[in-house]
């Protein structure tokens, strides 16, 4: 089996790096342990290497296909959602009061981060019932839950999110859908939607649609936006499935994630489409956004996982391929030796230590995000604090390992030269797949956007405080280890710089001139994206200096200073190039904003 | 039925591998230990399929520290009912089965299971050892097995260019090999039962070893891909039959 993940550095970064046995002693999740988690995790590994990795490339070559007004998926698809079922990968972290376990939704990211790596046209089927399912336990009338959720955790039914329209993508508040109330309380729905994950196929037995639209009469703007359980198939009282007027009108053909389905559907053309208002009228976007936050770290997951791949398929690459001569010390090629294998050239190694340095760094990522929900979920008293520090993360979280591990599947696929680029070698199949991350769930425009208009500005701006303490407290924590001190001590040296851009942006937007103020959000998106990752690099470097101190024999030492080592190179070729972004940033020439209709040709 | 699967642990197949103490012991740091995939796949899912079919239950047997413990409780997520681990660190094959064999004297059990071998060391002798000590029938290498009565089995196993039928009656000790059974993955519902299923700690016997190990050596490292001039399809012939041993 092709190896497309590392066990030993997820269980480092789980248990070691983020602690996750500090969270099990919370009384949620208390009825687990380290054990049991490491058996849950192998298990997801075994099933993904005998399920999900053998058609991942068949799932490419023989794509999700419209015909006859259906879409056809791969036809394993429906025993690897019943399994996926019975494995606890779509229920285990509800709550249980909802039939689940309270398993912590940092062991699921890391189920899904394993999954992921293996197949990445696979998990979002289930991650999106999950999501779904979420969305009516938390705020439909139970009497929805006990219908619809149950099937749904067991794999027979799939949930999707239905929030796209031709004329709304990043702007949900063009949505036009419509919703008219009926007698019965319920309503009629009509619509399109587009781009629509997991939208039809033939192996659920019925899809949960969980939809926003326009209640008739309701204010312009977000504010009047509702949200509806839309079933494919309705329940009838005599509890069989019929029809319920959503009509598949076609699959997307996309360059990547071939095999998940994206489908156009029609909701009520012949006026028979119903739907259930989920909680209370106009407060749909509000509950739309538990599903949306979590699908954004989900998004993020699915970056770091296909890097994760593309790493471990090139570095088996460079460790068989041989090509060149090494260079001696007066720089002749060193012809008598032969040809070296290519792991052996400082670029080659650069380009492999550049894609270990984004993958793990997104993981570890990954991994804070969810530990915050986790416990924001979990500890009452405090949760207002991990609110903060959730909130402020996940848009980097999607946008840093979406955007950077592009970067990283493109170095993989260098590294294989002219094979990269042919169809017989998988990396350009990851290439491929990577680059939906930075599109769906809010473009990095948007999450840009997010982050500088609203996170750094929000509460006056103790969110960003409440994070930069964060940072500061770890940074002490490395200064006192001589091996980290002057990693600590740049990781620092950032601090002021960030300062400083929102000194010289803050007064902008104070001026009113809001456009000028986020027109550079991406590139603040950008550098303060890298700070976070060194921070989880310096997190991760106290962490290994600490193992290799102690007597603990659970990880090798040659992978605790692997881990050293990539640390620095983060540093040094990452973070160092932060300055000139915040420079552009902080310019006043103004290049960007649109005075008029025209550009430029 | 009473069942008994025979459980060890081996270093995950991904391992790399070394030794330390002059070349006597296995170096452990950075090692996964699974439980042996011929004990799990194939004895222990074979086990629970036959306990789902005729009723009864599936003991566990482990010779092991506590820190094996993750791996007995593997086989309770699996479905196993209970487990016993014989509280002493196993040393070699004659050892084992001399702990395991003077545990399963004290119990009847209908059908005893072990792996074909282990995946570290393919000595493939506990199981016997075991059923000597016993004076119980041994088939080993099992392919297939299939209950007629509660009394009474026919085994397969595969031979050399074909199979053999074996006809034999309980208890009897048998070595599960490859087509016995699928692989069952378990559930995070079957690992938090696991957890209240009982694990007994069993002391273990006197023994006194009859063997130690002198030294271990690894095998060369592998080689680089070797480059051949297509002009010289005698040398690539010649390298495939003397080092690559395939033709
Ligand atoms: C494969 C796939 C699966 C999808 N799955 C789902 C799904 O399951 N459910 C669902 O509802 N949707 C889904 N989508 C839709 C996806 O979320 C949208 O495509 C995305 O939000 C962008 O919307 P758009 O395509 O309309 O682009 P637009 O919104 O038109 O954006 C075009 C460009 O303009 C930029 N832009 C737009 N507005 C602004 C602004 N205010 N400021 C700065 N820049 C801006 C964007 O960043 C982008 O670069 C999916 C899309 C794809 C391709």
């Amino acid at each position: 089996m092709a190896a497309y993940f590392n066990m030993e550095t997820l269980k480092f970064l789980m248990f070691n790096v983020h602690k996750l046995e500090e969270l099990l002693l919370n009384e949620r999740y208390n009825a687990f342990d380290k054990e049991s988690i490491l058996l849950f995790l192998q298990s997801v590994a075994d099933f993904s290497d005998q399920d999900l990795y053998p058609i991942f490339k068949e799932m490419d070559e023989k794509p999700a296909k419209f015909s006859e007004g259906k879409i056809h998926v791969h036809p394993k698809i429906k025993d690897i959602l019943i399994k996926q079922g019975e494995l606890g990968v779509i229920g285990a972290s509800f709550d249980e009061s909802m039939g689940g376990l309270q398993l912590p939704a940092t062991v699921m990211h890391a189920a899904y981060f394993i999954m992921e790596a293996a197949n990445n046209h696979i998990p979002g089927y289930a991650g999106l019932t999950a999501g779904a399912a979420h969305l009516i336990s938390s705020f439909a009338d139970k009497k929805y839950h006990d219908q619809y959720v149950p099937n749904m955790l067991s794999g027979e039914w799939s949930g999707t999110m239905c929030l796209s329209e031709p004329q709304a993508g990043s702007g949900l508040s063009d949505i036009k859908c419509s919703a008219k109330p009926l007698d019965d309380g319920t309503f009629l729905i009509k619509g399109h939607k587009i781009f629509i994950s997991g939208g039809d196929h033939e192996y659920a037995g019925n899809i949960i649609h969980l939809l926003l639209a326009r209640i008739e009469g309701a204010p312009a703007g977000t504010k009047g936006i509702s949200l509806f359980i839309v079933p494919k198939y309705k329940i009838s009282p005599d509890q069989t499935l019929v029809n319920n007027d959503v009509i598949t009108a076609g699959d997307f053909q996309k360059m990547g994630q071939r095999g998940y389905c994206t489908a156009h559907l029609v909701f009520g053309d012949n006026d028979q489409c119903t739907g259930y208002l989920v909680g209370e009228e106009n407060k749909g976007l509000l509950y739309m956004f538990q599903m949306m936050n979590d699908a954004r770290i989900a998004v993020g997951r699915g970056g770091a996982a296909i890097a994760s791949a593309a790493y471990y398929a090139s570095l088996q690459y460079a460790q068989e391929r041989q090509q060149g001569r090494r260079l001696l010390s007066g720089g002749r090629k060193d012809e008598a030796a032969g040809p070296t294998l290519i792991i052996n050239h400082p670029d080659v190694r650069r380009m492999l230590f550049l894609q270990k340095a984004i993958y793990e760094g997104s993981l570890s990522l990954i991994l804070q995000s969810s530990i915050y929900h986790d416990r924001e979920i979990s500890e009452k008293e405090n949760n207002n604090h991990w609110n903060l520090l959730l909130e402020f993360l996940t848009p980097i979280t999607k946008t840093y390992p979406s955007e950077k591990g592009k970067l990283a599947v493109d170095n993989g696929l260098q590294i294989l030269g002219g094979y990269g680029f042919c169809a017989d070698f998988i990396l350009q199949q990851y290439y491929r797949d990577i680059r939906i991350m930075s599109i769906y769930e809010g473009t990095t425009g948007i999450q840009s956007l997010d982050l500088l208009g609203r996170k750094v500005l929000m509460e006056n701006g103790l969110v960003l405080k409440t994070m930069l303490a964060e940072i500061q407290h770890t940074i002490s924590e490395g200064k006192m280890d001589e091996r980290l001190r002057a990693t600590a001590k740049e990781l620092e040296d950032q601090l002021p710089l960030v300062e400083a851009t929102l000194a010289h942006l803050i007064p902008i937007a104070m001026k009113g001139e809001t456009e000028k103020f986020v027109s550079d959000a991406t590139l603040f998106m950008e550098a303060v994206g890298t700070i976070v990752v060194a921070w989880q690099w310096l997190k991760i470097g106290i962490t290994a200096s600490n193992v290799l101190k102690s007597s603990d024999a659970a990880f090798s030492a040659s992978m605790l200073k692997n881990k050293l080592h990539t640390m620095r190179f983060f540093y040094k070729y990452e973070l160092a190039r932060n300055k000139s972004i915040f420079k552009i940033i902080q310019s006043d020439e103004v290049l960007t904003l649109a005075e008029d209709d025209a550009f430029p040709d | 039925m009473k069942l008994l699967v025979c459980i060890s642990k081996t270093p995950d197949t991904t391992a790399k591998i070394a030794f330390n103490g002059e070349n006597t012991k296995l170096e452990t740091a950075g090692i996964t230990f699974i439980m042996n995939p011929y004990d799990e796949w194939y004895a222990l899912v074979k086990a629970i399929e036959i306990q789902e079919k005729w009723g009864g239950s599936v003991s566990v047997l482990h010779v092991g520290p506590s820190e094996n413990d993750a791996i007995i409780r593997k086989a309770l997520a699996i479905g196993a009912t209970d487990a016993h681990r014989i509280d002493t660190e196993a040393v070699s094959a004659d050892q084992v089965a001399f702990q395991m064999a003077s545990f399963i004297q004290q119990h009847a059990f209908d059908i005893i299971f072990t792996g074909k071998e282990t995946i570290d060391y393919n000595g493939a002798e506990v199981g016997g050892r075991m059923a000597a000590q016993l004076n119980l029938p041994f088939i080993s290498f099992a392919s297939h097995l299939d209950i007629v009565t509660e009394n009474e089995a026919i085994v397969k196993r595969d031979m050399e260019g074909g199979t053999e039928t074996i006809q034999v009656n309980t208890p009897f000790v048998i070595s599960a090999a490859k087509g016995m059974a699928e692989q069952r993955i378990p559930n995070m519902k079957g690992i938090m039962t696991a957890k209240s299923k009982p694990l007994n700690v069993v002391t273990p016997q006197e023994y006194s070893p009859k063997i130690s190990i002198v030294s271990h050596e690894l095998p060369p490292a592998k080689k680089a891909v070797q480059y051949i001039d297509p002009e010289n399809m005698a040398e690539l012939a010649r390298l495939l039959r003397e080092e690559a041993k395939v033709i």
